[in-house]
């Protein structure tokens, strides 16, 4: 693929569906006509960096793609925190996890209900309501960051676009020159700041998380909180699990400082992960991991069945995020194995020329 | 009326004229973008060779908002386009429809009004 079709690419995986095709057909062929254009002014083809130039001048995809839209919706309260660009990808991130975070807390209501505990209306209203006003503090909180980073420096292609309809995929570290240029590179581009930035503010905003569920299970159990509690495992899974974030976080600071160690990045994560995948499958083998509000001695009849259905749902989820978790480690393991080789094979080809 | 502007921004040192010049200037170019497309697509282009048109008359214009703008005239119906081999490569081409012949008689017709008024004016 060409500069021009990565470029195209961003800017249509930005674009509504209706139009992407149509869309990207004509921006390809104006993009080309330009470029054969100079070449002719010139007499001879363009370079890679006279190729790059001349798309930079054409800015930010995801800004340009915006142009497109009709929808010039935005999030504003006192002042803009999400403008019409990221708008779209607002509403459809908030979409996914409120989505997601009713289907959750559906989950432990029926399990409740299964396990003959009454349950008011009041009490799912507000169970609800906290989660959603959760969700949606998080969400704006990310998007508003993404944002500040987008109005300050437009010229930053450092958005990936929209992976399947259904996320931000925030790809930090690969902008279209650095793509093309990766090819050449040792290890890959380099590791963006405001990645790494996103990165300690979000295992900070993590660690406060599970920090704070330790004290308050209401965080993680929800309305369930008065007749559940927290299996013993999570508290023996706790400074393992703070350790690893820590860890992160660390890395994050390091990379922060020196963006060029990409190496390091790669082996860091897959030791990291490594550790994770290790806490997860110790979890996995807990067997159970919710118990009745006192200690699961003597639960009442209805408890105990909402404890068991509980901890059955609990059980699939845990064994297909390990599952999960091995295969991007795999991934992981694989990916730097053929950089490694790519390494080599460019410093044989370089020797030998 | 470019002077003029220029005029006021020299005469008020300390504040963020070239700013607001900035800004009202391309408030004023956008509405006549309008009046420049329809006007260059009496005959029929592609959009490169549009922007080329425009530019080489004076009214440079990004692909970032002539695009859009173009299919936003199309879609209200004042443009037609298909999509057509030239040179061994597809291209949309564009021109006036017939209700966009009419609207661009109309807004010329307005656009030399205005111009009469402001000549008075100024």
């Amino acid at each position: 693929m060409d500069l021009v079709d990565s470029y195209v690419r961003a800017v249509a995986k930005a674009l509504p569906e209706e139009q992407r095709e149509d869309i990207s057909r004509e921006l390809s062929e104006d993009i080309r006509s330009e470029l054969e254009d100079r070449q002719r002014e010139l007499g001879r083809d363009l370079t890679q960096a006279e190729q790059e130039a001349l798309l930079r001048q054409r800015g930010n995809p995801l800004l340009l793609a915006a142009r497109y839209r009709q929808d010039q919706r935005s999030l504003t309260i006192g002042r803009e925190l999400v403008g019409p660009v990221l708008f779209p990808f607002y509403v459809k991130v908030l979409s996914f996890n409120l989505g997601l975070t009713l289907v959750v807390i559906g989950a432990i209501f029926l399990a409740l209900l299964a396990g003959g505990q009454r349950i008011g209306f009041r009490e799912i209203v507000s169970t609800c309501l906290l989660q959603l006003f959760i969700q949606l503090a998080i969400v704006t909180v990310i998007f508003f960051l993404v944002q500040t980073h987008l109005t300050k420096h437009p010229d930053r292609w450092h958005l990936k676009g929209m992976s399947g309809g259904m996320a931000l995929d925030l790809n930090i570290e690969r902008d279209i020159a650095s793509a093309a240029k990766s090819q050449r590179k040792d290890w890959g581009p380099k590791v963006s700041r405001f990645e790494s930035i996103s990165i300690i503010v979000a295992c900070a905003v993590a660690i406060a998380w599970i920090t704070g569920v330790q004290k308050y299970p209401f965080l993680i159990l929800g309305p369930a909180a008065s007749l559940l509690k927290l299996a013993p495992i999570w508290y023996q899974i706790y400074f393992p699990i703070l350790l690893l974030t820590v860890a992160e976080i660390v890395r994050a600071f390091i990379n922060l400082v020196r963006p060029d160690w990409v190496l390091f990045r790669l082996i860091y994560r897959i030791l990291v992960h490594a550790g994770g995948l290790a806490v997860a499958y110790a979890l996995l083998r807990a067997g159970s991991w919710v118990v009745g509000a006192d200690g699961g001695a003597n639960p009442p009849a209805g408890d105990n069945g909402a404890v068991e259905i509980l901890n059955q749902v609990l059980y699939w989820g845990l064994l297909f995020s390990v599952i999960l978790s091995a295969g991007m480690l795999v991934f992981r393991i694989v990916d730097l194995v053929l950089r490694w080789r790519r390494r080599e094979s460019r410093g044989v080809r370089a020797t030998a020329n | 009326m470019y002077r003029t502007v220029c005029g006021i921004h020299y005469m008020t040192p300390g504040t963020d004229n070239h700013g607001l010049f900035e800004n009202l200037r391309l408030e004023l170019r956008r509405g006549s973008l309008v009046l420049a497309v329809l006007a260059a697509l009496r005959k029929e282009q592609y959009g490169y060779t549009l922007r080329k048109t425009l530019s080489e008359q004076g009214m440079a214009i990004d692909e970032g908002t002539l695009y859009p703008l173009l299919r936003r005239l199309e879609s209200q119906g004042l443009l037609v386009s298909e999509w057509r081999e030239e040179e061994k490569r597809n291209k949309r081409f564009y021109r006036l429809s017939s209700e966009g012949k009419v609207i661009l008689k109309q807004l010329l017709a307005e656009w030399q009004s205005i111009s009469t008024s402001l000549n008075g004016m100024l």
